[in-house]
């Protein structure tokens, strides 16, 4: 079955002809070409597929294109323009080799985002439960813990973390 | 991409959404926050027909007080009933339950009535109705009627719902003034099932445990002497007769907790009442 839906995607509006098999990861991948949200399990489980969904993060994979419409997602294209315009998080990530792969990234970066903002002086333990959905198999955490640590630091004391 | 055909609907009222139930009694499903539902679909476990999605249906989306007991609307999200004053306030346990489903993206999606309704024997929610004596308003095109939680559990993922039947609220007694309550879950890593999961409300006289995870459906039992912890967890133990086994933990090792989990829950409740 085909639908007409419209949803903002990193602020732009858009309507889009969608098959209402597809689901939101999908959506964002093939249709609109926004390959930095990645598909893991599909099954809810890795968080590779994390994107922003009215403010709130949520697992694309498990949520359908469809029941989108009239919505707004983020994802992580919307953090940066490119390797010489890296957010103030993802500069922390580099800084402190919070990635190794790079696989589960974008859905990290997009969860520890919308931790600072509600709370911009985390804990090493707050930090692990907000990324407790999201599975980095280089067995990074120690260092995404870190990293996260530094970019709450310094988006505390305005300064940009050192690339 | 899914792949198995189906058609999609949206409603943007309850009355439209059971209609759309009622049209597809058969194969239709209706689609909460789909935590459980579209990974099925996924993997093509689940096969429904015809999805009806309930995510514009703000009107099931709420936290109400209404004398002796509070209503909770079955799209009530978990992120909000951790949070929610009125839960926390009068039902610590349930927002206890709420903030250890799944993860931070999980419990932003996922809803209390999909959870319920959907009733894996291991859902965090599941022991904490049954322990606090819940009721479910449960509606179709014809008609409406309440389903008390002890009722509504069946099996594994088999509730007492009705095709066309939607689950739309959860009412919850207040628990009386000093009762102590808890919730315990025992589980591998965070965000998983939990292998035993158990709630209690301890309030004087004789107490109500709930004991989930380790069988089909959960069950609950009354306690005629909560201060028999022994007692307690050979009750529960022995309740827990058909446990099942799976890759995680044997029956027998699911029994054992059982009552090892009632027997804290408990003891965690009377400590809460004592104010320890």
């Amino acid at each position: 079955m085909r639908t007409t839906i419209e949803v903002t995607v990193n602020g732009s509006l858009e309507r889009l002809e969608i098959d209402t098999r597809q689901n939101l990861v999908g959506l964002l991948r093939e249709q609109l070409g926004l390959t930095g949200t990645h598909v893991g399990c599909s099954t809810g489980n890795c968080g590779a597929c994390t994107v922003v969904l009215d403010g709130v993060t949520v697992k694309s994979c498990s949520v359908l294109a469809a029941d989108v419409d009239g919505r707004g997602v983020t994802t992580i294209e919307a953090m940066s323009s490119g390797a010489d315009d890296l957010h103030p998080i993802q500069q922390a990530f580099v800084a402190n080799q919070g990635l190794q792969c790079g696989f589960c990234t974008p859905g990290m970066v997009l969860s520890v985002s919308t931790l600072l903002e509600e709370n911009p002086d985390p804990s090493a333990d707050e930090v692990r439960h907000a990324i407790a959905g999201n599975l980095c198999r280089c067995t990074g955490y120690q260092l995404i813990v870190k990293s996260v640590l530094e970019a709450a630091r310094r988006a505390r004391e305005g300064a940009p973390a050192a690339a | 991409m899914i792949s198995q055909e189906f058609d999609f609907h949206a409603p943007t009222t309850l009355s439209e959404a059971l209609e759309l139930l009622a049209a597809n009694a058969e194969d239709g499903k209706a689609l909460a926050g789909g935590m459980s539902l579209v990974p099925a679909m996924n993997l093509g476990i689940a096969r429904p027909t015809a999805v009806i999605s309930l995510n514009r249906l703000a009107e099931l989306d709420y936290v109400r007080e209404d004398g002796d007991v509070v209503r909770i609307g079955a799209m009530t999200r978990h992120a909000r009933i951790v949070r929610d004053d009125v839960v926390t306030g009068t039902f610590p346990l349930l927002a206890q339950a709420a903030a250890v489903i799944g993860d931070v993206q999980v419990r932003n999606r996922g809803t209390i009535g999909g959870s319920i309704a959907h009733a894996d024997p291991a859902a965090d929610y599941l022991p904490v109705v049954l322990a606090l004596g819940a009721s479910f308003r449960v509606v179709s095109s014809s008609g409406e009627r309440t389903i008390p939680a002890r009722d509504f559990f069946r099996g594994v993922m088999a509730t007492a719902l009705d095709p066309g039947e939607l689950l739309v609220e959860i009412e919850l007694p207040r628990p009386p003034a000093g009762a102590g309550t808890a919730y315990l879950r025992l589980a591998r890593l965070e965000g998983s099932f939990p292998l035993a999961n158990a709630a209690a409300v301890v309030d004087g006289g004789p107490a109500t445990v709930a004991v989930g995870g380790t069988t089909g459906a959960p069950f609950v039992l009354e306690i005629e002497d909560p201060e028999a912890l022994d007692e307690v967890e050979r009750t529960a133990r022995d309740a827990a007769a058909d446990a099942f086994p799976d890759l995680a933990a044997t029956a027998e090792y699911r029994r054992s907790m059982a009552g090892v989990y009632a027997r804290r829950a408990v003891e965690s409740a009377l400590r809460e009442r004592k104010g320890g």
